[in-house]
């Protein structure tokens, strides 16, 4: 039983009557502890696709097996549950809580983890530490540099010990040492800790990095 | 120590962002409990004032003067300083009436400082201390025998005006010396303004001329029903047969008053209804600006696993923290307002009963309750909104 299983998974966005195929028909496994990335253009459906795998939007039709359990027959409360535990999630944009500080920021998947852990104060600031932040615990986002910001982010969606990493466009915007920074540290998590890796960016020269490599197109799919 | 990082902290720290847009919440849902605070207190404090003096009167029926009852009742309740009379001789025709046990009865003099007396304008009521059962039980709760002739004994308001303090003093009322020989506790009644002697000096009084009095005249009759009996029947039979007086039954007393109340009461209350609908759209407004704002913030939470009643919670937490700071500075000032005020107002200035702690705190939990509810009514429907979204729409929806 592979750990992701994407079974025809069709979504369509209907925008002022017309509908736009995102993703069309997508049948995809992913094995625990793959480094997979997902290359293709702007609008090619990639960020619908790792949303769809992530739970964070429902499919038009469809399934995705997570260890051979459909997560979309998940009411709210378990579909969250599964975000929390399983998913680490990182988004293309900036996605820190401006109220909030580095610390807090990676703190903030532990407010809504059921496992209430007495060390994740603990934990968060060693994360920091280990994206090279340890100087911007206390920082908040607007006085954190894009890449900073990134790495933040990393260390958030590792807080709750997740077996997946879904990572929109990890890198984009950034400079090439903090990208080759942050896929080393990607890297690094994939083989030590066997977290599985979905990356998805439209650098081919990124995604040759990667174990295995897929392409979408018009919301299709293909192995390269 | 570090601060623990929880849903509340995160709710603060929303809270504080917009802290303008915070205050104006706050100071709104204060103002509107305040008002609510203060009406009630105004409703409430009258209508416990009838209830303490009817209550505490001791009496089923009051039996005044055709005409008088509301010159009686501004005495009983209001302290207000009148005088009224009828025939004594009443008072046997009363003891006739089917269904009359105890009777008691008690004559209301005025005082004129410089024409007559030498205490401030105030009430003298002459009472029998054989039949009475009105006076008595604080009487011999403070003296603990009956009163002499020649002596007074003051209520508790009346001390501090008459300026008795441990030691006894000699007034003149009505061009008679009498001896102060003491204060009542507090009654809660009008009866506290009031300056008490036996009913045995009024033949002085009048042989005086001191007095608006003439002799054989009383000035309303108390009278106890015997079991079984319906006290307004019993009302109804007194008016019938003695067409000189009117009765009044215990629970009638101050009805005068409370239908007045009722248009106040009512009054207060449509502006209160609509203050709060006002409320709730206000903070319906806000809440709808918020959840609109923190859209994509909402949505990132979810994705990282809030679940829907995390942001629920999360924005209650916010919501009942505006409504608690509002609601406690409503409760203040509403409470410190309607002291203030209470002078300002006729019906109030001269209420003997204020509101005990039980009723303070009854008032100050329900506008409380109101303040909140405010809140989180006006906020129920942006909430439900966010929560519903889905994270990846909730975060494109910014």
């Amino acid at each position: 039983m592979s750990q992701i299983e994407i079974i025809d998974i069709t979504k369509i966005y209907s925008i002022d009557s017309l509908n736009i195929n995102a993703v069309d028909n997508v049948s995809l496994r992913v094995e625990k502890g793959e480094f997979l990335s997902i290359v293709g253009h702007s609008g090619s459906g990639k960020t619908t696709l790792i949303s769809i795998i992530g739970g964070i939007i429902r499919p038009s039709s469809g399934k995705i097996l997570f260890d051979g359990t459909d997560i979309f027959s998940f009411n709210d409360e378990k579909l969250s549950g599964y975000r929390s535990e399983k998913i680490g999630f990182m988004f293309q944009f900036s996605s820190l809580l401006p109220i909030l500080t580095a610390k807090e920021n990676v703190l903030l998947p532990c407010l809504f983890s059921p496992a209430k852990r007495s060390d994740n104060e603990k934990k968060a600031i060693e994360y920091l530490n280990m994206v090279g932040l340890s100087d911007k615990i206390n920082a908040y986002s607007s006085h954190l540099s894009g890449g900073q910001q990134r790495r933040v982010a990393i260390a958030r969606a590792l807080m709750n010990d997740p077996e997946v990493i879904l990572a929109d466009e990890p890198t984009g915007d950034l400079d090439e040492k903090t990208e080759a920074d942050i896929m080393k540290f990607f890297k690094i998590m994939n083989e030590e800790r066997d977290i599985t890796f979905i990356m998805v960016t439209h650098n081919t020269e990124l995604a040759r990095q990667t174990k295995r490599q897929l392409k979408m197109s018009n919301g299709s799919i293909k192995e390269l | 120590m570090m601060k623990k990082f929880t849903l509340f902290s995160l709710a603060l720290k929303n809270l504080k962002r917009k802290p303008l847009r915070t205050s104006i919440l706050v100071i709104a849902i204060g103002l509107l409990v305040s008002a609510f605070v203060f009406a009630l207190s105004f409703v409430r404090r009258v209508d416990s004032s009838i209830k303490i003096t009817s209550e505490r009167l001791g009496a089923d029926l009051l039996i005044v003067p055709t005409g008088s009852r509301g010159a009686a009742e501004d005495v009983l309740l209001e302290n207000e300083v009148k005088s009224f009379y009828m025939d004594k001789g009443i008072v046997e025709r009363v003891k006739k009436i089917k269904g009359v046990d105890e009777l008691t009865y008690q004559t209301y003099l005025v005082t004129i400082t410089g024409a007559c007396c030498d205490v401030p304008e105030s009430i003298v009521i002459a009472f029998n201390q054989d039949t009475d059962f009105i006076i008595k039980p604080w009487l011999n709760k403070k003296l603990g025998r009956r009163l002499q002739k020649g002596e007074a004994i003051v209520g508790s308001e009346s001390a501090f005006n008459i300026r008795i303090g441990l030691t006894e003093v000699d007034s003149v009322l009505f061009g008679n010396m009498f001896k102060m020989v003491g204060v009542l506790d507090k009654t809660g009644t009008g009866l506290d303004n009031a300056i008490f002697i036996d009913d045995e000096n009024i033949a002085d009084i009048v042989r005086g001329g001191k007095a608006n009095i003439k002799s054989g005249q009383i000035s309303l009759i108390f009278a106890k029903i015997k079991k079984g009996h319906d006290p307004y029947k019993v009302a109804g039979e007194i008016e019938d047969s003695i067409i000189e007086v009117d009765a009044v039954a215990r629970k009638d007393i101050g009805k005068n008053i409370i239908n007045t109340l009722r248009d106040i009461n009512r009054i207060f209350s449509i502006t209160v209804i609509l203050a709060s609908i006002l409320s709730v759209f206000l903070v319906w407004a806000v809440f709808s600006a918020i959840a609109n704002e923190r859209a994509k913030e909402i949505g990132i939470m979810r994705a990282i696993g809030a679940k829907e009643y995390h942001v629920v919670r999360l924005f209650f937490l916010e919501v009942l923290v505006i409504g608690s700071i509002g609601s406690i500075i409503g409760i203040i000032s509403g409470t410190v307002l309607s002291l203030l005020m209470a002078k300002s107002f006729t019906i109030l200035k001269n209420l003997a009963a204020d509101l005990n702690t039980v009723e303070r705190v009854f008032i100050a939990t329900l506008s409380f309750l109101i303040g909140t509810v405010v809140c989180v009514a006006g906020a129920l429907s942006p909430i439900q909104r966010i929560k519903k979204l889905e994270p990846l729409l909730a975060i494109k929806e910014e």
